[in-house]
Formats: C-alpha cells, structure tokens, sequence
C-alpha cells in the first residue's frame, strides 16, 4: 500500500505541473494574483497571464514575482509590461489623450441621447 | 427642430455603418510588424560560442537582431534569407533564445552560420525586455536603438516592404 501510494504522488501529474512563485509574505503572493489577473499574456489571442502556461507567459510571471520580490509597486509593474508588450497587455486601459474617447465615450453618449430627448420632449 | 431630429435619426446609424465600414475593411497587410521605438535593454549574456560575455557595448552601429533557436522550424525556413543578407555585407546579431548550447552549435555547424555575433539567452531574460513573444523575430536597430520589430519569418516581401521603407527614410546602414 505504501509503495502504490508514494508511486501514485511520484506519478501524478499534478505534482509537477504548477510554477511555483516564492514570495516574502501573504499580501505580495495576493498582489501577484491580482497582477497576472489583469495582464494579458502576449501570445494569446485573448486570455489573461494567470491563464496562461506559454514559456513567454511563464517568463512574465517569473519577472512580476521578481519585480515584486524587489519591492517595486503594481504602476511600475504594469508600465514594464506596457512598455515591452504593448498598452493593450494591461485589460484597464490607462487614462491617456488617446484613450480619452473610450472611457468618455458612454457618458457622451448618453448625455447627447438625454439632450435629444427633452428636446424632443419640448416641441 | 423635427427635421433636424429626423436628420440626426438617419445620421447617426449611417455614420455609424460608415465607421465599422472603414474600421473593418482596412486591412492590416504585415500584422507582425511593429514601429515602437526603444532602446535595447541593458544586458550581459555570454556568446554562443561561450567565448566572452557580450553587453550593449558590443553592440556597435546599426545591424538587425534575429531571434531565432534550433528547436524553431520557421527559423529553419528563414536560414536560407537570412544567409543571402549575410552575404550582401549586412550585419546580423542572432539572439539564440532559450536553447542548448550543443543544440545551437550543431544547428549553425549544419546550416551555415550567418551572424556575425550569437548572443545565448537560454532563459530569455534579454529576449523578455524586448518584448519577444517566440522565434523568429526580428530588430533593425540604430545605434542601439530598436527602430523596427517584425515577429514571424522574414523573407524578401518583409524584407521590401517592412524593413526598407525605415532603412530609407531613417538612412540606416546596416554593412
């Protein structure tokens, strides 16, 4: 029983499978999980980091956890992986000229279809 | 007032037709090319050859940088372009990415070796701050500044028509 047991453990795959990222304490490990929930993994089509296995993925994540190791904060982290794989690696887009008319865009709309409305309502 | 409301009625769903129109029918010819602008970053990875540690100050003028590794079969197809270059004078570094030393050797001793430098980056640390996401890939780069990414296989279409037109306008002299 004991031998088929520690077969088992030494077979399993599950054993092997997941990277294992070392952290100095609870908050960081929960920041990192954070983190690699709102980057997308560079080689998929879609798919945030954290779902992803690719080696380049794998490589991220290494480099997150090490950047976060050093102490650096979640803006600097994000403004690495813009800067190597695009803006669009990050799933909020940044407030910036060019991103103006995404994050406003709703709210015009709605204010020009309210507008429309009362002064439809008027004549 | 009403015309004007009906007006807007149809002009919005037409502009809005005509929007996806444009956005949908450009079509984006060389998806894997990239214009960003950046330095190389800084680094410190032995040769191939593993003769000398090479930095960015080995890294001299203006040459191309192609990611390639021996387990990659495009890079296989792109070896035979990439030769041609070679012997046309212009300076190629190849960035061996995540590779065995003998894998790569072997490779180059089969194939031909058209770089005139082989930096190994068995863990892609280099390769990850450039933004490489597999092999090939490939830089132009001017006095250590990147100019132009192309990801994928580079033959003479790319090459005429990604990389020339940045080798004209930016006057790069790759020999």
């Amino acid at each position: 029983m004991k031998y088929i047991l520690s077969i088992s453990v030494l077979l399993s795959c599950f054993a092997f499978s997941a990277m294992i990222y070392e952290f100095d304490n609870e908050a960081d490990e929960i920041r990192f999980n954070d983190l690699i929930k709102e980057i997308r993994c560079p080689k998929c089509t879609s798919g945030s980091l954290s779902s992803s296995n690719a080696p380049v993925s794998e490589d991220l994540k290494k480099r997150i956890a090490e950047m976060i190791n050093q102490g650096k904060s979640n803006a600097e982290i994000k403004e690495y992986v813009a800067k190597t794989f695009g803006k669009e690696s990050l799933y909020d887009p940044q407030f910036q000229q060019d991103t103006f008319l995404l994050w406003f865009g709703p709210v015009i709309f709605i204010f020009v279809a309210f507008l429309l409305f009362f002064l439809r309502r008027k004549t | 007032m009403n015309l004007m409301l009906r007006f807007l009625v149809l002009a919005f769903p037409i502009a809005f037709i005509g929007m996806f129109y444009v956005l949908l029918s450009t079509e984006d010819t060389y998806p894997g090319a990239d214009y960003k602008v950046f330095e190389i970053p800084e680094f410190s990875l032995p040769a191939l050859d593993n003769s000398s540690y090479i930095d960015n100050s080995s890294l001299e003028g203006d040459f191309i940088i192609n990611v390639w590794a021996s387990w990659c079969i495009t890079c296989r197809v792109e070896h035979p372009y990439l030769s041609k270059l070679s012997r046309e004078g212009i300076k190629i570094i190849g960035l061996n990415y995540k590779d065995e030393r003998n894998d790569a050797a072997n490779w180059i001793n089969k194939f031909g070796d058209p770089y005139d430098l082989i930096i190994h980056d068995i863990k892609g640390s280099l390769a990850l701050d450039m933004g490489v996401t597999g092999a090939p890939e490939t830089f132009l780069v001017k006095n250590g500044i990147v100019v132009a990414h192309y990801q994928g296989e580079v033959n003479q279409l790319i090459w005429n028509k990604v990389f020339q037109p940045i080798i004209d306008s930016k006057k790069i002299n790759l020999k």
